[in-house]
């Protein structure tokens, strides 16, 4: 396998602010996209613009989307529509919107980028697939960067109805996942200053629950947060992520050019 | 000639078979389960516009507690292993990944539990609903946990292009050793919410579908599985298997152009074809067919023709869909699934619905059964996001 760098990071938790897009497109552009989709497309303004991928002209950036369980404010919104209006007056913007990989094409259509993607979905272990795909799509040489971006919605049910029995819910849903949160890196086989060289990738499935680990992060985007934060600290790192069958390492180290 | 990665063994079943072998006579006959949802589908709709169905003896056979696109692509696994002469015991101390593309399975489509929700009448079993969402929607992780495998796992949720993703990503994840062996595939289940959705998107289509006819009026949804051993040189070689064929070479690339309706230049589509047929070290007098995505929408088959009429000239083009509906996340693995069969039992089958050619397309895709003289077929799909997923496969005697 090639060497693999983390070239760019953000992270954020909660919702974006409109001003916040003023440093890369007019806001008017973004009206009536979902939340998860305008959080994670500033997280990957701000790790493109650290990793000087020049999303302002078409380019061929790689996409690997992780969603824990996509656009639920569209897909309730679709289900609102059939129950209050009917079948036949459901909305179809929201049931374009409720398709996970709609979240890929706003990355694509703001970022300009055309090269490979593909989104996983699947709760917890989406992120660290993501990062695997990145990994496949850069050895391959089908891009020289990839941004792989996390973003998370809240199921408003579970919101509810978890916190009224919370161990029944034990080992299946993580107790903080009731936020909105996104953060994205860009990956490259190619180093550049003041990035990371990953040193360790590893995903696997587990039926042991390891005790002796710090208990695990309270949502699938809060491990890609910390991960985004480690980044930012711009020091080497470790991070194990053990929850619900999915056990997740990641280790890092700054890289120094030789001189 | 590069070094294709292992296909041990592949199944499948949908609206016209319950295995690979059933799936193509149903393709080169014409039969299929093609009828109005029922009660399936709690829909205004439902009695004007019909799906592709599993049969009902199927359905009904689905445990309490497993849902039915992990049920369907259980199915179609264990028909790859007894096709491989593996069982999954034999892989426990090997590395074993699993990548299943899906729609369904892995959204938050709970009709009943949500109504409820809003009406603040939730009952228990809207909670034992709620709890096998959390459990079962992560479907790779269903399916390894199933079969006790401890490699990584992936479900992939590129709308229509999950099935393609999935067995090309499971040929890298091979060919970059980062498994031994990797069980891939796509399924889906018929769902109010896709049902509702692809008709008030105006893209469903109230008769058969017409794949490439000049008088296509959309699409039929349908449902289904389709899954594929792979396995490395070590494995192949340490269990003596007679590979059922060969994934040669994945492309992928990106529209970045529209959320529902593909690129009319098909740009997007023409690379993923040449990154693919690159990969593959393969050139298109080499293709036997294309198994086109061919879903019976104006929009996609057109853009679909101009990358076949650029990239690869009088390739025979093989739409299935009329025998198998739009089985959404399952569609490309499936469709691989029957090219891998036609290519091994050396038969085209025809274009099932298709009567009369588009002058803009500019082509006829298959219309009667033909045999099959070469070893690569290509299949691709289009994804709504606009993302654009392409595979080569090569037949069980590609290197004879």
């Amino acid at each position: 396998m090639r060497d693999l760098f983390i070239t760019g990071s953000s992270f954020l938790l909660g919702d974006i602010e409109m001003g916040a897009f003023e440093p890369y497109i007019e806001a008017k552009k973004l009206r009536r996209m979902e939340k998860i989709a305008k959080n994670v497309l500033w997280c990957a303004f701000s790790a493109c613009q650290q990793a000087s991928v020049n999303f302002q002209k078409e380019n061929e950036l790689g996409l690997s989307l992780a969603v824990g369980a996509g656009s639920l404010e569209s897909t309730l919104r679709f289900l609102d529509s059939i129950i209050d209006d009917g079948d036949e007056l459901s909305s179809p913007t929201a049931f374009a919107g409720s398709v996970h990989n709609s979240t890929a094409l706003t990355l694509s259509l703001f970022l300009h980028s055309h090269g490979p993607c593909v989104t996983t979905g699947q709760l917890d272990g989406s992120f660290a697939a993501a990062l695997l795909t990145a990994q496949q799509f850069l050895t391959n040489g089908m891009c020289e960067q990839v941004l792989v971006a996390v973003t998370d919605d809240i199921n408003p049910v579970a919101a509810e109805l978890v916190p009224q029995s919370p161990d029944l819910w034990k080992g299946l849903v993580r107790p903080g996942q009731f936020q909105r949160a996104a953060a994205a890196f860009v990956l490259s086989n190619t180093p550049r200053t003041n990035c990371l060289k990953v040193k360790q990738l590893s995903f696997t499935r587990t039926d042991v629950q390891d005790k002796s680990l710090p208990d695990s992060f309270s949502s699938p985007a809060f491990c890609a947060i910390h991960v985004a934060q480690q980044c930012a600290a711009g020091k080497d790192f470790r991070v194990r992520d053990v929850f619900a069958g999915t056990d997740f390492k990641l280790e890092a180290s700054v890289y120094a050019f030789e001189k | 000639m590069r070094e294709g990665v292992t296909i041990a063994g592949a199944g499948a079943l949908c609206a016209c078979g319950l295995t690979a072998k059933e799936m193509l006579k149903g393709a080169l006959n014409g039969r299929a389960c093609f009828a109005l949802p029922g009660n399936r589908v709690k829909s205004a709709y439902a009695d004007r516009f019909p799906v592709f169905q599993v049969s009902e003896s199927v359905i009904a056979s689905c445990p309490i507690g497993q849902s039915l696109s992990s049920y369907f692509f259980l199915t179609a696994a264990k028909e790859a292993f007894a096709q491989a002469g593996l069982t999954p015991e034999k892989l426990q101390n090997k590395r074993v990944g699993v990548i299943v593309g899906t729609s369904v399975d892995a959204s938050f489509h709970c009709f009943d539990l949500y109504h409820h929700f809003k009406q603040r009448a939730v009952k228990e079993e809207d909670v034992q609903e709620l709890k096998k969402y959390f459990a079962t929607s992560a479907t790779a992780k269903t399916i390894s946990a199933y079969f006790g495998f401890t490699g990584p796992f992936q479900t992939i949720v590129t709308a229509c292009a999950s099935g393609t993703d999935a067995i090309g990503l499971a040929k890298d994840w091979i060919k970059n050793d980062i498994c031994d062996a990797v069980l891939c595939g796509g399924t889906d289940e018929i769902n109010l919410v896709p049902y509702d959705g692809f008709i008030r998107l105006l893209i469903a289509g109230k008769n058969r579908c017409k794949p490439f006819s000049k008088d296509r009026e959309g699409i039929n949804i349908g449902e289904g599985a389709a899954a594929m051993l792979l396995l490395n040189r070590v494995l192949t070689e340490e269990f003596a298997i007679s590979p059922v064929g060969y994934v040669l070479g994945y492309g992928n690339a990106c529209d970045g152009y529209h959320p529902t309706a593909p690129d009319p230049a098909a740009k997007g589509l023409q690379k993923a074809i040449s990154f693919a047929l690159k990969e593959a070290a393969v050139a298109p007098s080499q293709i036997a067919f294309i198994n086109a995505h061919a879903t019976a929408s104006p929009a996609n088959d057109l853009a679909e023709s101009v990358a076949f009429n650029a990239l690869l000239k009088d390739v025979p083009v093989w739409g299935s869909k009329g025998v198998t509906g739009h089985t959404l996340g399952a569609a490309g693995a499936i469709e691989a699934v029957l090219s891998l069969q036609a290519l091994n039992e050396k038969i085209l089958p025809p274009t099932i619905g298709f009567s009369v050619q588009d002058e803009k397309i500019g082509f006829s895709p298959t219309t009667i059964p033909s045999t099959v003289t070469k070893r690569v077929a290509l299949s691709d799909s289009l994804a709504f996001g606009g993302c654009n997923s392409v595979i080569v496969l090569g037949s069980e005697d590609f290197y004879a």
